[in-house]
């Protein structure tokens, strides 16, 4: 009991002592505050701080217990049992049981929601008793606790009295300007694309908490603006950082840049569904890169290495799969990239009828990945050295997307994040073919297509033991390598810039967690 | 005279439906916002559903048509990437680009006529020499590359100044002002003078010929031979006589102050008008775009307008020729 008091005095102590403000800038504001609403890494990572998931991710990525303390299989792999902690409260004190988990799950799920694939495997989800509750699947389901990660649980209550029942994307409602959640952090002030305002949550169950009590976001779209703010001490952290403006300030000391990498890799792809070409003094003859040769020499033509020193200062990583080493289902039996050759790459143009070279249409974003269009610049000069003409177009991304989605391509640029962390996710959106019905190949947009992965992801979907399934997913990682596919070039890095006074925790996900923040 | 003014009034209208046509046509180029409001796990009927949802399956005329049915009745539409009333959104930043125009403005005339006076008087001073020339400095650089050497000067290496945003403001209910507390104040300073320098130097350099023009003019030397002070001589008489053209060219400019905002605003990230047309352009959020481009149509309509029918007094040959 002693012990006990003394603690919590001490922590009393600690948090009076040390209470801070903390002010960090991004690019992109968070479009809303309705974490049901709209799916994208700005909206989930800002409202992880304020709303929390039955489980959510730990500094390494690992699957952790949030708003359940435990969860089972249940029978065969019938479905999920998650056994919810106590004594949680929302932030306007209601407290937290079973019934607050399946509003979540029917809102989340809903028409209008933008997460509703992340439920697509749930068949029914039953309430066993206050502090139970069963996820029943169709088919066994060995990540669905880690595909759920960024599923935030709302008040039934709450969301109810406010009239948002269910997420608006078009009209927006209460919940796309208050919140109300469980987090560590309480939303206190939102003015939407100018400033929002967080304060640390008293009632909060965890401990893993820093030393800032308040802290308050700001959207700086222009990056010299937001290195400037940074340097001058009126933000503590901005994120990203530009690569080009990394070693200048490193050599402050004043500040610090936190790098990693991210989970993101940015690939080429074809479009193999095409008979002719579209682009280029080619168009309307075949196609080349339906011949598997053809792709393989142009991943043989790109120097990796040379852009990762050049355009990416160093800072990111080769890939050679979907995924990075980081992710879950990483193919490790598969980690070679074709390496840098241009006489191989030659000789594989020659065989297939292209000792001549031909040329071709390639398109790029050139405001979506870090340095975007520089990389589809050097990409376009390396393959001019074995003989094949690119000719690059690169656009704003709001542009980009319908291009893609008209097959106005010959070849182009493409970043994949797996929201889930696992190799089965851009196995599902890349390389499955094309079917809206099943939802399945929904951004292969070259139109890929091979029946035995078809036929090995619903396998891998609902295989329990982890060895057959890893084997699976490395038989599925040589085919679509040997087939060259994609291209996969590097995994994007993570450029983040801090005062010299803050400590913080960068993970992969590009989310920034507030409460692992602390101001010293 | 009546009818001149209602022909201009008529002239104005089409001049604004005109505009709202261009605009529309344009955003089919500007791109497509369906990729921005939908995330990674969006399926094909997501997309097939918004975009009917959000009427951007229609013909352009189709949606200019919807969009003018709204406007004339005072409403603008939903922002697709914040989900509030587009008119509430213009009305929250409205503030921020209004109050930055009128401290710029303000600083571009009290400055550029002082300085325009005074390099005229002393037109071969080193003093009138070193603001010739720092003024040629001002108005070939561009805003852009201005605001951002304040910035490293004034908040990065002297630390006197903050770099970003509007400091702290108070809400007076239908206006939130940065006039009342000192960082609102200190926020000011750098942006406004970034926005008006340009203006400044214009006007600057048009008070300094007019004047130089009009010291050389019969009377002044009549004034001068009547021994009256340089003071009088230069303030009353020669100054007074200079002003007629700079406020015609000073009253036009005040619309391209709000209108070039949008450089100065985001370098600033100043949460003005500008800024959001910005952002709304990146996520092709065609009410606000479409509304904003109304606004400052109408603000360069009216101004002409009132111009134009300011002649009408100026000018005795339009009201009784009936034109």
């Amino acid at each position: 009991m002693k012990t006990i008091t003394y603690s919590a005095m001490l922590l009393a102590l600690s948090t009076t002592a040390h209470a801070e403000s903390f002010k960090w800038a991004g690019t992109t504001d968070p479009q809303t505050m309705d974490p049901h609403a709209v799916n994208s890494a700005p909206v989930l990572g800002f409202l992880n701080n304020v709303y929390e998931g039955l489980v959510r991710r730990g500094k390494d990525m690992a699957v952790e217990p949030a708003l359940a303390t435990s969860w089972e299989p249940i029978g065969d792999g019938e479905g999920w049992r998650f056994h919810l902690r106590e004594g949680v409260t929302f932030h306007d004190g209601a407290s937290f049981t079973a019934d607050d988990v399946i509003f979540s799950y029917e809102r989340a799920s809903s028409e209008p929601a933008d997460v509703k694939g992340w439920f697509a495997p749930i068949s029914e989800v039953k309430k066993v008793d206050d502090y139970t509750v069963d996820f029943m699947t169709s088919a066994p389901n060995p990540i669905f606790p880690d595909s759920i990660a960024n599923w935030m649980i709302m008040d039934a209550d709450w969301t109810a009295s406010v009239g948002a029942d269910l997420p608006n994307k078009d009209a927006g409602n209460a919940a796309t300007l208050q919140a109300n959640g469980t987090g560590a952090y309480m939303l206190k002030d939102r003015q939407p694309g100018l400033q929002t305002t967080l304060v640390a949550y008293d009632g909060w169950w965890g401990d893993d908490i820093g030393n800032v009590t308040e802290a308050t976001f700001t959207p700086i779209q222009n990056p010299a603006t937001a290195v400037a703010a940074l340097l001058s001490g009126d933000v503590d952290m901005i994120n990203p950082v530009p690569i080009q403006d990394a070693a200048r300030l490193e050599g402050s000391a004043e500040v610090e840049v936190i790098k990693g990498i991210e989970a993101r890799v940015i690939m080429l792809g074809f479009a193999q569904g095409a008979d002719v070409l579209k682009y280029g003094a080619d168009a309307g003859k075949p196609n080349p890169f339906l011949d598997v040769k053809v792709r393989e020499a142009v991943a043989k033509a790109i120097n990796v290495p040379a852009i990762l020193r050049t355009i990416m200062r160093g800072n990111a990583e080769e890939a050679s799969q979907l995924v990075s080493p980081a992710m879950r289902g990483y193919s490790t039996a598969h980690s070679e990239r074709p390496a840098f050759d241009v006489d191989g790459a030659k000789a594989l143009l020659a065989e297939a009828g292209y000792a001549d070279g031909f040329s071709f249409g390639l398109k790029c974003p050139n405001d979506r990945y870090l340095n975007d269009e520089a990389v589809c610049q050097a990409v376009t000069a390396m393959l001019a050295q074995v003989g094949i003409t690119a000719e690059l177009d690169a656009m704003p991304v709001r542009n980009y997307w319908p291009e893609l989605r008209e097959d106005n391509f010959d070849m182009y640029l493409l970043g994949w994040s797996p929201g889930t962390f696992d190799h089965e996710h851009p196995v599902r959106f890349l390389a499955s073919t094309p079917n809206a019905e099943k939802k399945l190949g929904s951004w292969n947009f070259g139109d890929y297509s091979n029946a035995r992965i078809d036929e090995l992801l619903p396998m891998i979907q609902s295989e329990i033991d982890d060895t057959k399934r890893q084997a699976m997913i490395d038989e599925t990682t040589a085919i679509y390598q040997s087939e060259h596919a994609y291209v996969p070039l590097y995994i994007q890095p993570l450029v983040w810039g801090t005062r010299s006074n803050i400590d913080l925790t960068q993970r992969p996900d590009n989310f920034f967690i507030l409460r692992w923040a602390s101001v010293n | 005279m009546l009818n001149y003014i209602l022909k201009r009034v008529a002239q104005s209208g089409i001049v604004l439906l005109v505009v709202g046509l261009v605009a529309f046509s344009m955003f089919r180029f500007v791109g497509d916002p369906i990729d921005n409001m939908l995330g990674q796990e969006r399926t094909v009927a997501d997309i097939e559903r918004l975009r009917s949802d959000l009427g951007l399956d229609l013909p352009f005329p189709v949606q200019y048509y919807k969009f003018l049915e709204g406007a004339v009745q005072g409403n603008f539409g939903v922002s697709y990437r914040q989900g509030r009333a587009v008119s509430e959104i213009i009305a929250e930043r409205a503030p921020a680009t209004l109050e930055l125009a009128a401290v710029s403005g303000f600083l571009a005339i009290s400055m550029g006529i002082i300085l325009g006076v005074f390099t005229a008087i002393r037109r071969d001073g080193w003093a009138s020499h070193l603001i010739m020339t720092v003024s040629l400095i001002g108005v070939s650089l561009p805003t852009f590359l201005i605001g951002i050497l304040l910035i490293y000067v004034f908040s990065v290496d002297l630390g006197w100044l903050p770099s970003f945003g509007r400091g702290d403001v108070v809400d007076l209910g239908f206006w939130s002002t940065g006039f009342l507390t000192q960082s609102g104040l200190l926020a000011l300073i750098l942006p406004s003078i970034t926005l008006g320098l340009y203006q400044m130097t214009l006007i600057m350099r048009l008070v300094r010929s007019e004047m130089l023009e009009v010291l050389r003019q019969d009377y002044i030397r009549f004034a001068r031979a009547r021994g009256l002070s340089e003071r009088v001589v230069n303030f009353r008489h020669a100054l007074k006589n200079t002003l007629v053209p700079v406020i015609t060219v000073t009253g036009l400019q005040l619309g391209s102050i709000i209108a070039f905002a949008i450089i100065t605003e985001s370098v600033f990230q100043w949460p003005g008008l500008g800024l959001l047309f910005i952002n709304a352009i990146q996520f092709v959020d065609i009410p606000v775009m479409a509304a904003y481009l109304m606004l400052i149509s109408v603000m360069f309509v009216l101004i002409n307008l009132i111009v134009d029918l300011l002649y009408v007094f100026v000018d005795p040959r339009l009201r009784e020729g009936g034109i």
